[in-house]
This record gives structure tokens, C-alpha cells and sequence, in this order.
């Protein structure tokens, strides 16, 4: 008797690990499929309509018409306000990441952990509602700009964007140095901020590359945010107050109204390709960063 | 872990001291000082946003707006359907995604042995995690819309939707089980129980408050996904709207009519449906975050008898 | 075991509620902006008198319109210019619609030359100064590539030249207007039946003035006819939808539209 429900659930186990090992099977599928669909897609640019891969990196002249869908312009775009909200994001998301780890009170803790949880969760498209009706008015009536779309109107927007990513894994970094860390260095009589400065800020700084990583690839893939507030402007930007475009605007912007199998949709198509690209490169990144540490 | 333990210099004042340790101590008082301003700013920034949503949007948030049908070229419409199509997508969402990657997360802290298939499934995990939402609406675009010949529905939407949250909530389930000490696993498995009853008598219910939490939190965030429906659910309301059940209805969800007042539409009040959409928005965020705190927290008493 | 019963009552529903929608007769319209206003309101008057047909309208584009026709994902794609490259598309034209070029209202410009606003738009002008104007600098907005007022604006004012890519980009008619009517010195182009009442000012080109009078005559070049597509020839309550906009005169001229056959002059290529 006991032999029997022995074998029930010898069997069941059987069966519920082939089960799990599908599903995780599946992770593995959709990636696959994914990954070769886009790339089908994606090279249709280069292979059907044979326009170079150099021309369609570097060209600035996006000219869907004539047959030469040159992004140049998208991805400097997507260079430039990923730039901008790195340096203003970044610094800002690791300085409160260290504070959380390193000075703040429980209390206040408890205060800014939900708050950041919060700003995760409000809706992209949220945010580029409140960069248009909050700070397009600003910069057209503060700045050179004269509509108030700008570069800078979108970098601010993706800052405040990246800034709960970056804060997060700045503060894993630091809470998983050991203890013995600060320790002997306040033993040595160093400050509280020498010995963030000098001891755990070089010691956490794969985990903080990780940060930045990972609050860049935010970057890079923000639509809907980006859209409603930099002008959607085809050119390259002459200052940061000016008007621009990214890879992931043109694509939401132009997607719809691109027919099937012209060389505007090819072209749209290979700009997500490119972005898929980054993202793969922004992981073996992480991946390099993580291994460094060990 | 904040550093508050007595190692700290007993003295924090400036007077009696060398000027190298008085240059260092000004320079720690000051650095305390800018990082809480910039805390305290985030706090602030938050408390900014949703003053000015509620200031801006609560007066729209009339029954006849929150129910209402949308309009195409005139004032005054609502946008009752598309809070639904919110609801509804959100939920197909979750009823694929959760299984397969509590399943996958299951395996994967519980089972696989580090090896090819496992460092693949972790890989392909990030990966799916890394890719931007606007290229998953496009895979869904080509899959969904063309290949399959749906149109826009919200089954694809949800697939699409699926596809891009399985790492997140692998994450939160592999996270979950993390947290269940491995004594549990031994007295269970000591007793004779084959590791799957562990998993499902042991292990599971005393990581279901976590779980919730994670899942309810990853919720909130496909409620106000935007992205990657545009090209797979549409851009309008079924056509037996409002209340469609079939899955292959075009559904509009409220975050991608907040998007698409702002871009396409030609209604004149843009700003009031514009306002009222994004408090709904806010509201519906703050609900959730509260729900998966404090549920979290109530299920997890329930079945074990710990806050967590 | 209770889980897997509540998986298939789902499913079992689903396919129930889906074989319950093919009883009513639907149709959907998507596209352009300028024709929206138009099909919003016929639709709506066409279900108060079909209770049994539902519509949905949209937007979108024209370019988004010819393209889910011709996919098949909708019935009638809503577009102001032709589809020669789809040609199983049959073109239902349905009315006559004039586009003015529109300026911010601070600017207290009333008239331009073509020649003016030809230089504006491609970018050899840059300053209000320049053509009678306070010193500002001009803020171009554009429409977006799948824009057919934009193909409309391109043909028929400021040919040969193209518009420069370096002003912004606007999609659909509405947002044209509220970012003209905010921004100093703007300039861009819409259609009559989004810029007839608005707080912004409607250009004359030339010395003639954007109104249905002088499109019915010619003396307008800024117009063209909508169409309605249809993959392949309009069946059903799709051709009566359509027929009843066609022919229905109020909703035209409430819309600022004009009928096909009021017109004095015609064109094969609009």
C-alpha cells in the first residue's frame, strides 16, 4: 500500500517536473522566436531593397520616398537624450541609493522606499502627459525654444524616469558589501563620507555599472514619454533646447500609416532591430560588469 | 544599513581639532546634508506630481466620464470602455502569464541544476526583460495583427503583454521562494514528501505574500502599459461596446487613450480627458501598491501564520 | 483539478460570446483626420436610423487608413489622398474638402504669397520680418509622413518644393491646432474642418481666401476630394454607409464639407 502511493507520486513528480521544465522551456522559445522574427524583418532593408547597413547607420537623410531611409538623425537622437539622462539621472539615483544604504534612518526609509515604488509604477505615458503639460509650457516660456519641445524637455522626463532603477541597484550594491568594509575604515578614524568616498563607493563599482547599465537601457527603450514632448523633429537637434527625434519616436509615430513591404516599414522595422541590438549589447554589459566582481 | 553605530567620531563639532579633521568632518556634514536634500526632493517630486494630477484632473471625475462611451470629434466623452479594456486585458495577461512563469521560476530555484539549460533560460529571461516595450508591440504587430490575420484584439494584446512580463514576474516568484528558509524544505522532505509536495504543500504557500506583492505591483504596471498595445489592441472601442467579453474585440485601454488624445485625436477637450485619464491613472497605481502591501501581507498570515 | 474545470468554463465562454457578436452587422472606419468629424457624425445619425449596424470610427491618417484596409483589419479606410499603389482598393469618393494654412493668431499675418509660404516651409525663411511679419522667429509644424493633408499640402501649394524636416512634427488635425494657437510664431496646415472656428488665423494664399466659396470655383488650390476605400467594391451596409454620407447635405456643409457634385471644377489626380 504504501509502495503504491509511492509510485503516485513518484509519478506525479515526474510529470510536474517535465511540466515546469516546459514552461521554463518556454522563456527560452519566445525569446528564440522573437529574436528571429525581428531579425527577418529587420534586414529586409539590407537584403530586399538592398540599401547598405553604413548608409542606413550614418546617413542623415531619412528620404523613405527616394529610397534611402538614412537614421542617422533617429539614433543620434536616441543617443543624446539617453546621454542627457544619464549624467542628470545617474550621479543624482546613485547619491540617494548610498543614502538609503548608508544614512538614512529606518524611518526615513520607510518614507522613501514606498515613494520609489510609487514612481515605478506610474504609467510611461503618465509621464509624458506631465512633461507636456507641466514642462513644455516651462521651456517655451523660460528658453530660447520656442514651442517648448525640446531635447532637454525629454532628457529631464527620462531622468526622472531612470532615477527609481538607478537608486535601487545603487543601494543593493552598497547594503551587499560586507560590513567589515566600513568598519575598519571608520576604525581608522575616517569619516562617515570618506568612507563612502574612498572605500565603498570604488568597492560597489561593478554593482553601480550595473546600475547605470540597466537605467541606460531604460533609456533606450522609452517611447510614449519621449514622444509628447520633443517635437518629433526629423533633423538633428542644434542645442539641447532644440527639437528632435529618437529611433523609438519615429517608430510609434510612423508605424501605423507604413504599408506593408515598402521601404518605409522595412526601414521602421530594422530601427527596432537596432534597438533590440543595443539591448542585447547592454546585457552582455551587465553580464561583464556582474562577473568582474566575483 | 545605515552606519549609526558608535564607531562614529564621538565629536561632531568643529572646535579643538586639527584642520585636516576639521576640513574632513565639514566635508561629512555637508555631503549628509546634500544627499538628504536630494532624498527629500524625491519625496517632494512624488508629492508634486500627485498634488498637480488631483489639482488638475479631480473635477472631471464624474460618473459620466469614468462610465461614459469615448468620442470621436466632440466634447464630452468618457472613457468607461477603455477602463474596462484595462481591466480586461490585465487580467488575460495575468491568466497566461503567472502560470508560465511561476512554473519557469519555480524550476529554476528549485530544480535545475546549473548546467547549458539553465544558464539559457536565465539568459533568455534578461533578454525578454531588456527589450523595449515599443519592439515588443512590434513582434506582436507581426505575429499577432498580419501573421495570425487577428486585426486588433485583446488576446494579442495580452499575448504580447505576456510575453513581455514573464521575466519580471520569474523575478518575483524565484525572489519569493528565495526567501522560504531551507529548513522548511528539509522537515518537509525528511517526512517522506517528494520535492514537488514540498514545492506545493510547503514552499508555495509560505512565499504566497510575497508573491502577491510582486504580482499585484507587476500588475499595476500592465495596467499602464501603453507601448506595446498601440499596435496590437488598437486604437478604438469594440463596436458592442462597452462591455465586450469576446477576446478578440479591439481594446483601447485608458493609458493608450491618454496617448492617443495627446497625438491623434481631434476632440477639443483634449486637456479634460487628458487630465481626468492620467488621475484615473495615478489612482489606480496607488491602488494597487496598497493592495499588494497590504493583501500580500493578509495572505501570508492566513496560510502561515508570518507577516511575510 | 477545480482550477483546470474554471480554465475550460472560461474558454467555453469565450467561444460562446464570440459566436454572439457575428449577429449584429459592424463596421469599422479608420483614417484620416480631416474626414473624421464627417464619419463621426454620419455614423452616429446612421445608427440612430440602423439600430442593428454598429460603427466604430477612428483616426489615425490617411496613411493608417489605406493601410488597414488594404490588410483587411478594417471596412472603410478614411484617406484625402489616392492609393495607386493598392490597387485592389476601390476609391468611394465621398466629398470635396478644402485645407488652409494656419498661423498663430499673435502674428496678425492675413495673407501669404505662394511664393512666401513656399520659403517658409522649405526652410530658405526663417523670420517673420521676412515676409511682412513682427520679428519672430517661424516655427514650422509639419504633418507626419502618413499624413495625406501633408501630400494634399505638398501637391497642390508649395510644389515643387517639400516641406524641411527640420520643423516639428504633429499628427492628427487636433493637436495641429492647440500647438499653432499656443506657440508664437507658428505656422502649419489643416483642413477646413478643423480650422473653420478656431481660435487661430486661416491664411489667404495669393489674396484668396480659405473658404468653400472659393474652392467650389478653383480659385482655392488648397483642397482635395475624400475617399473611402474599400477592399474591393463596397457591399451591404458598408455601401448604403457610405451612399448616406455622400449624399447627405447637412452633415457636409455643418462639417465645412462640400459635395462632389456642387463643385465647378474638377481634378483626376486628387
Amino acid at each position: 500500500m504504501i509502495s503504491s502511493i509511492a509510485r503516485r507520486s513518484h509519478t506525479t513528480e515526474r510529470i510536474a517536473l517535465n511540466v515546469i521544465r516546459f514552461c521554463a522551456g518556454f522563456v527560452i522559445f519566445a525569446m528564440a522566436i522573437i529574436l528571429i522574427y525581428l531579425t527577418v524583418e529587420g534586414t529586409k532593408t539590407f537584403f530586399v531593397d538592398h540599401f547598405s547597413p553604413i548608409s542606413f547607420l550614418f546617413s542623415p537623410d531619412y528620404d523613405v520616398d527616394g529610397g534611402h531611409p538614412g537614421a542617422a538623425v533617429f539614433i543620434a537622437g536616441t543617443l543624446l537624450v539617453t546621454v542627457f539622462a544619464i549624467v542628470v539621472g545617474g550621479p543624482f539615483g546613485i547619491a540617494v541609493g548610498v543614502f538609503l544604504s548608508e544614512i538614512a534612518p529606518k524611518a526615513m526609509a520607510q518614507v522613501l522606499k514606498p515613494a520609489i515604488e510609487l514612481l515605478v509604477g506610474i504609467p510611461s505615458v503618465v509621464y509624458g502627459w506631465l512633461g507636456l503639460t507641466l514642462l513644455v509650457p516651462l521651456i517655451r516660456d523660460h528658453t530660447s525654444s520656442p514651442s517648448g519641445f525640446s531635447l532637454a524637455g525629454a532628457g529631464i522626463v527620462l531622468a526622472i524616469m531612470i532615477l527609481p532603477t538607478v537608486i535601487s541597484l545603487s543601494e543593493d550594491a552598497f547594503t551587499s558589501l560586507p560590513p567589515a568594509l566600513r568598519e575598519g575604515s571608520l576604525a581608522l578614524g575616517a569619516t562617515r563620507f570618506q568612507t563612502i568616498m574612498r572605500v565603498l563607493l570604488p568597492s560597489a563599482s561593478s554593482g553601480l555599472a550595473v546600475a547605470l547599465i540597466l537605467g541606460i537601457a531604460r533609456a533606450v527603450g522609452e517611447t510614449l514619454a519621449i514622444q509628447l514632448v520633443i517635437g518629433n523633429a526629423a533633423s538633428f537637434p542644434k542645442g539641447i533646447f532644440s527639437p528632435t527625434a529618437t529611433l523609438t519616436t519615429v517608430i510609434v509615430g510612423e508605424m501605423p500609416s507604413a504599408t506593408q513591404g515598402t521601404i518605409q516599414e522595412h526601414a521602421l522595422f530594422s530601427m527596432a532591430f537596432l534597438l533590440l541590438l543595443i539591448a542585447m549589447v547592454l546585457i552582455l554589459l551587465v553580464r561583464f560588469a556582474l562577473r568582474k566582481r566575483t | 544599513m545605515a552606519i549609526v553605530a558608535t564607531t562614529q567620531p564621538t565629536s561632531t563639532s568643529l572646535i579643538g581639532s586639527s584642520p585636516g579633521v576639521r576640513a574632513r568632518k565639514l566635508a561629512d556634514q555637508v555631503a549628509t546634508v546634500v544627499l538628504w536634500l536630494m532624498a527629500s526632493s524625491i519625496i517632494l517630486l512624488l508629492a508634486l506630481f500627485i498634488v498637480y494630477m488631483f489639482y488638475l484632473g479631480a473635477r472631471y471625475l464624474t460618473p459620466s466620464f469614468i462610465f461614459g462611451m469615448p468620442a470621436e470629434t466632440s466634447a464630452g466623452g468618457g472613457v468607461g470602455p477603455e477602463i474596462y479594456n484595462s481591466f480586461y486585458i490585465l487580467i488575460l495577461t495575468l491568466i497566461f502569464t503567472v502560470p508560465i512563469s511561476t512554473a519557469a521560476g519555480v524550476y529554476l530555484q528549485e530544480y535545475a541544476r546549473p548546467g547549458r539549460f539553465r544558464e539559457l533560460v536565465v539568459f533568455s529571461a534578461e533578454s525578454l526583460a531588456t527589450i523595449p516595450s515599443i519592439v515588443m508591440g512590434l513582434f506582436g504587430l507581426l505575429v499577432f495583427v498580419y501573421l495570425f490575420k487577428w486585426k486588433f484584439t485583446a488576446l494579442g494584446g495580452a499575448l504580447t503583454l505576456t510575453l513581455l512580463n514573464l521575466p519580471a514576474l520569474m523575478r518575483v516568484t524565484q525572489e519569493a521562494l528565495k526567501s522560504v528558509p531551507d529548513t522548511y524544505r528539509e522537515a518537509s522532505m525528511g517526512m517522506g514528501a517528494t520535492r514537488w509536495q514540498t514545492v506545493v504543500n510547503v514552499v508555495l504557500p509560505s512565499a504566497i505574500g510575497r508573491m502577491t506583492t510582486g504580482i499585484v505591483l507587476i500588475a499595476g504596471r500592465i495596467f499602464g502599459e501603453t507601448a506595446a498595445l498601440i499596435f496590437t489592441a488598437g486604437l478604438s472601442v469594440s463596436t458592442n461596446a462597452p462591455y465586450d467579453l469576446n477576446p478578440f474585440h479591439t481594446a483601447e485601454t485608458l493609458a493608450v487613450h491618454l496617448w492617443y488624445t495627446h497625438t491623434e485625436s481631434i476632440v477639443p477637450d483634449v486637456d479634460r480627458i487628458g487630465n481626468g485619464s492620467a488621475l484615473v491613472l495615478l489612482i489606480m497605481v496607488l491602488v494597487f501598491n496598497v493592495v499588494a502591501r497590504v493583501g500580500g501581507r493578509a495572505l501570508s498570515k492566513r496560510l502561515t501564520g508570518r507577516p511575510t | 483539478m477545480q482550477r483546470n474545470a474554471a480554465l475550460a468554463a472560461l474558454l467555453i465562454g469565450f467561444s460562446l460570446s464570440t459566436s454572439a457578436v457575428l449577429a449584429d452587422t459592424s463596421i469599422t472606419a479608420a483614417g484620416s483626420t480631416a474626414l473624421l468629424p464627417l464619419v463621426k457624425d454620419a455614423a452616429g445619425a446612421y445608427q440612430t436610423a440602423n439600430p442593428s449596424v454598429k460603427i466604430s470610427v477612428s483616426g489615425g491618417g490617411s496613411g493608417t487608413g489605406i493601410n488597414q484596409v488594404a490588410a483587411k483589419a478594417i471596412d472603410i479606410g478614411d484617406s484625402d489622398i489616392q492609393a495607386p499603389a493598392q490597387p485592389e482598393l476601390i476609391d468611394n469618393r465621398v466629398a470635396v474638402i478644402g485645407f488652409a494654412v494656419i498661423v498663430n493668431p499673435d502674428l496678425k499675418i492675413k495673407n501669404l504669397t505662394r511664393k512666401q509660404i513656399q520659403d517658409i516651409f522649405a526652410g530658405n525663411v526663417t523670420n517673420w520680418n521676412q515676409v511682412g511679419g513682427p520679428d519672430q522667429k517661424i516655427v514650422v509644424i509639419n504633418r507626419t509622413r502618413g499624413s495625406g493633408t501633408r501630400v494634399v499640402f505638398e501637391k497642390t501649394v508649395i510644389a515643387p518644393e517639400k516641406v524641411t524636416e527640420g520643423g516639428l512634427t504633429e499628427d492628427a488635425t487636433g493637436t495641429v491646432i492647440s500647438v499653432v494657437k499656443s506657440t508664437p510664431g507658428a505656422i502649419s496646415y489643416a483642413a477646413f474642418s478643423g480650422t473653420h472656428g478656431q481660435p487661430i488665423v486661416e491664411v489667404s494664399i495669393d489674396g484668396v481666401a480659405p473658404t468653400e466659396a472659393n474652392v467650389i470655383t478653383g480659385k482655392y488650390p488648397f483642397w482635395s476630394y475624400e475617399h473611402m476605400f474599400t477592399y474591393g467594391p463596397a457591399t451591404g451596409e458598408v455601401k448604403k454607409f457610405i451612399d448616406f454620407i455622400a449624399s447627405n447635405n447637412d452633415l457636409l456643409t455643418k462639417n465645412s464639407f462640400i459635395r462632389i457634385a456642387d463643385m465647378k471644377t474638377s481634378e483626376t489626380n486628387r
